[in-house]
């Protein structure tokens, strides 16, 4: 079960763009998050994925409460959720060729040496062939790209999935294809799914529930208290 | 049709008309990227072989032939003890070189030690670091070089760890920035995700996307340190005199100038300016090869 | 739907582009492309990421990068964009002839300066308003037109939200009075309400006649691969497939019935959520090592002998074995 209570999450902590959001994901549950862009619904999954520590609330996974993220989490808990994020380009090193891109976390994690088999057991479904492999991110196309870093966010073979907006740079028929291939995987290893996104018809179409972010928020935050500028909001203002 | 793979052939006989544009902009790039690459090639090339090759004794003093303007014999001319200008300027420009490379070399690691780790480790390390960073750019470099010059005994040395210690700050500054921000791309959220340590991420994501930067910058500090080494020379302060370097070159021609003999300033002077000059040219055309990301914007 | 008036805004004929790769080998980004864009007219080009949809883009405005050759022509005005040099670009097409509404509003706005003072400068450059009062006017006409609220002149683009920023990049492109506007991912990263949004707004332009002449409206060329936003705005539809057009189709028949032709457009409607939500098999060829015959063979259900020799993609569906409306009504 992956529980999170009462979140309140940001960049900023005067102005919070997650607060006191509740969610709770059944082992095995496939929960869309629908929400507009900027609202913090990315927040809330990176909170999730154990990469955001939020201000305040609890997350519990698997019954256990989380008591660090990032680096402060031991990484059996960190690889037990695999993570799909929006934009291939950026969340993949463009040092690192894709076979290399797909092994890595289990290169990180002292399993070298399963590294060959496994990434051939991923690639193959997911149509990356050899050469494929063997290229670095800037030579293959947005689509192939996606596929390699959901190879990745599956190599370890995670209990969870986070998903956010994996598909919106995409077109139908890759968003389709990488749809089916995390539906394969839960089908065979029964994990779970939270995925966030604002393309109501495809997450009603993948999950088996999908929840609103006005719904979650009119709950615990009074109506027209909406965060300021969407943009300012995405990313910490480190970025240039 | 040989090209079968990429010719539009379909639907036309005579096969397509080809056109290409280069515009201006390039070309003029290019002859400078190639200009400055023959000088680098050209300066790498004397302060290697002249020495060894020519075999003459750049000290070797001759009353007689003092401050000879240039001539065919001696092609910048002579310095007030007779020493041939071009040799002196040759092994000046090896030793400025020496000092210059190796000062960048030590200030960019430094600087990029020192910056990867505030920016990688963030928190209270960072701002300690930052504040003495910042503590010791306000003091001017120069200033900062000459206190520690005065610590040391006269050399080559004392005046490399005097540029290095000085020139460090900027590197840390750039490559702290870079982490920073690559620190926040959501591929290294991948990593963390995927159970890398803060070892590892460091070591083996975020650092390799620095060194160009770093590298960059090193290039870009051998000009730098070359001037300061002259300027450190010109002042008395940095090498001793009897060192031919162009600092030292161009402090002793100091007198002569006033008397009307422009060739010993002008040639040292100019070994200066022209390897900067090349140095620059190329490392900014680097600048903007070394995105792997850039074709592809381009292309798809 | 609009009247179609006779000659087109754009008309694309034998378009190609390849670019030239250290080894000498080639890549073909575009080949052969035929289309046209009339007045009043939206035409969605829609394809895969890297099937060659940008390149198009690129080859018209002249922004192709130095290692890229055309071939073809492409008519505008009298003018063949191909064979234009730099200057003639610069000074009559990019903003006067052609209006460029780009994939990410907010990076093509410059940061350091307010949406008013871009608007500005634009309408200073590319219109003949002079003076402080009139130009300060016509910037905020321009933002009007574009549905840009006159509060946020004032704010700089990071102040802007995702659905503004598209408005003030939409207003600037509309500066120029341009006959033709070439929309690149106009909807991508936005969410839904955002790209109905954007999309309406874009078709109430191409509805609007420009100011200069009384004609019917402007020309659209968008780039896309977003099908249901494609489907909203526009009246014809192109395919492009590993850098060829392989269906161009009105809009009503391609998205309703009959439905698409080529086993490709098929397969890419037929993956949408709302419909089978089934992936086509495989993934598009690469476009440095495209295949002597059909480039779709290798992933076609109807596949046969003859897709090994390259369908012609001078007709409206570049197939052996298209499918046809009546078989597909039975």
């Amino acid at each position: 079960m992956l529980e999170l209570r009462s979140i309140t999450a940001g960049y900023d902590r005067r102005a919070p763009v997650v607060r006191g959001i509740s969610l709770t994901i059944e082992p095995g549950e496939a929960v869309g998050l629908l929400g507009p862009s900027g609202c913090g619904k990315s927040t809330l999954a990176r909170v999730a994925a154990l990469l955001h520590r939020p201000d305040s609330g609890t997350l519990v996974l698997d019954g256990e409460p989380v008591r660090g993220w990032r680096h402060h989490a031991p990484p059996a808990r960190r690889t037990a959720i695999g993570v799909v994020f929006q934009q291939p380009r950026l969340s993949s090193d463009p040092r690192l060729r894709l076979a290399d891109l797909i092994a890595e976390p289990l290169r990180a994690t002292g399993r070298r040496e399963e590294a060959a088999d496994r990434v051939a057991e991923l690639a193959e479904p997911l149509g990356l062939t050899p050469d494929l492999l063997r290229r670095r991110p800037h030579e293959v196309s947005d689509g192939q790209l996606q596929r390699a870093c959901l190879a990745r966010a599956l190599v370890l073979r995670p209990r969870w999935l986070i998903c956010d907006e994996p598909t919106a740079m995409l077109d139908a028929s890759t968003t389709a294809a990488l749809v089916e291939a995390i539906e394969d995987y839960r089908a065979a290893t029964g994990a779970g799914l939270f995925a966030v996104g604002h393309d109501r018809t495809l997450l009603r179409r993948w999950c088996d529930r999908t929840v609103h972010w006005d719904d979650l928020t009119a709950s615990s935050v009074p109506p027209g208290d909406r965060p300021g500028s969407p943009l300012a909001a995405r990313r910490p203002a480190g970025a240039p | 049709m040989t090209d079968a793979g990429a010719g539009p052939t379909a639907g036309t006989q005579d096969g397509p008309v080809w056109r290409s544009r280069r515009t201006d902009r390039q070309s003029t790039r290019t002859v400078r990227v190639r200009t400055s690459a023959v000088l680098i090639a050209a300066t790498a090339l004397a302060v290697l072989l002249v020495p060894p090759v020519v075999q003459l004794d750049q000290q070797a003093v001759d009353l007689s032939a003092k401050l000879l303007p240039p001539s065919w014999e001696h092609p910048f001319g002579t310095d007030d003890v007779g020493r041939d200008l071009l040799l002196r300027c040759v092994y000046g420009l090896r030793v400025s070189l020496l000092v210059g490379v190796a000062a960048a070399l030590t200030a960019t690691v430094i600087g990029t030690a020192v910056g990867a780790c505030a920016g990688a480790l963030g928190g209270w390390v960072d701002r300690v670091v930052m504040r003495l960073v910042d503590t010791f750019s306000s003091v001017p470099h120069l200033l900062l070089g000459i206190f520690i010059i005065a610590l040391f005994r006269p050399g080559v040395w004392p005046v490399v760890i005097s540029v290095a210690l000085t020139h460090w700050l900027s590197t840390a500054r750039i490559v702290r920035a870079e982490v920073l921000s690559l620190r926040s791309r959501p591929y290294i959220d991948a990593a963390v995700s995927g159970g890398a340590s803060r070892w590892r991420v460091t070591v083996r994501h975020l650092l390799p996307g620095v060194l160009p930067h770093a590298a960059l910058a090193a290039v870009l500090m051998i000009p730098h340190a070359m001037w300061h080494e002259s300027a450190l020379s010109f002042l008395g302060l940095g090498l001793p005199t009897r060192t031919a370097s162009l600092g030292t070159l161009v402090q002793s021609a100091r007198g002569s100038l006033l008397a009307g003999q422009w060739w010993p300033t002008l040639f040292p002077g100019l070994f200066i300016i022209v390897p900067t000059l090349a140095i620059a040219g190329l490392a900014g055309a680097w600048r903007e090869r070394f995105n792997p990301r850039r074709r592809s914007e381009l292309m798809l | 739907m609009t009247q179609r008036p006779e000659p087109p805004v754009l008309s694309v004929h034998g378009l190609s582009v390849r670019f030239l790769m250290p080894g000498g080998h080639h890549v073909a980004a575009v080949t052969d492309a035929h289309f046209d864009v009339a007045a009043g007219e939206c035409l969605a080009l829609i394809g895969e990421s890297g099937c060659g949809k940008s390149v198009l883009a690129s080859a018209l405005l002249g922004l192709l990068p130095a290692n890229a050759q055309t071939a073809g022509r492409a008519h505008l005005g009298g003018l063949d964009l191909l064979a234009a040099d730099e200057r003639t670009l610069a000074r009559q097409v990019r903003g006067r002839m052609i209006g460029l509404i780009p994939q990410s509003p907010a990076a093509h706005l410059t940061p350091v300066r307010t949406i008013r003072s871009q608007l500005e400068e634009t309408v200073g450059q590319l219109t003949g308003v002079w003076g402080r009062a009139s130009v300060r006017t016509a910037g905020e006409d321009a933002a009007a037109r574009a549905a840009f609220p006159a509060g946020h002149l004032d704010r700089y683009p990071h102040e802007l939200s995702g659905g503004l920023a598209q408005r003030a990049a939409t207003a600037l492109a509309l500066v120029g009075g341009a006959p033709l506007l070439l929309a690149d991912e106009p909807t991508s990263g936005l969410d839904r309400d955002l790209v109905e949004h954007t999309v309406d707004e874009l078709r109430r332009h191409v509805d609007t006649p420009t100011r200069t002449k009384g004609d019917t409206g402007r020309a659209l060329l968008m780039i896309t691969h977003d099908l249901t936003a494609a489907e909203r705005i526009a009246d014809k539809v192109a395919v492009m497939y590993a850098g060829r057009l392989v269906e161009v189709a009105e809009a009503d028949s391609f998205f309703g019935l009959p439905g698409p032709r080529h086993p490709y457009s098929r397969g890419l409607l037929g993956a949408l959520p709302e419909r089978d939500f089934t992936p086509i098999p495989g993934m598009p060829p690469e476009l440095g090592d495209l295949p002597a015959g059909c480039a779709f063979a290798t992933r076609c259900a109807r596949v046969t002998d003859a897709c090994a020799h390259r369908p012609p993609t001078t007709g409206s569906v570049a197939c052996h074995h298209p499918h046809r409306p009546e078989e597909i009504r039975a």
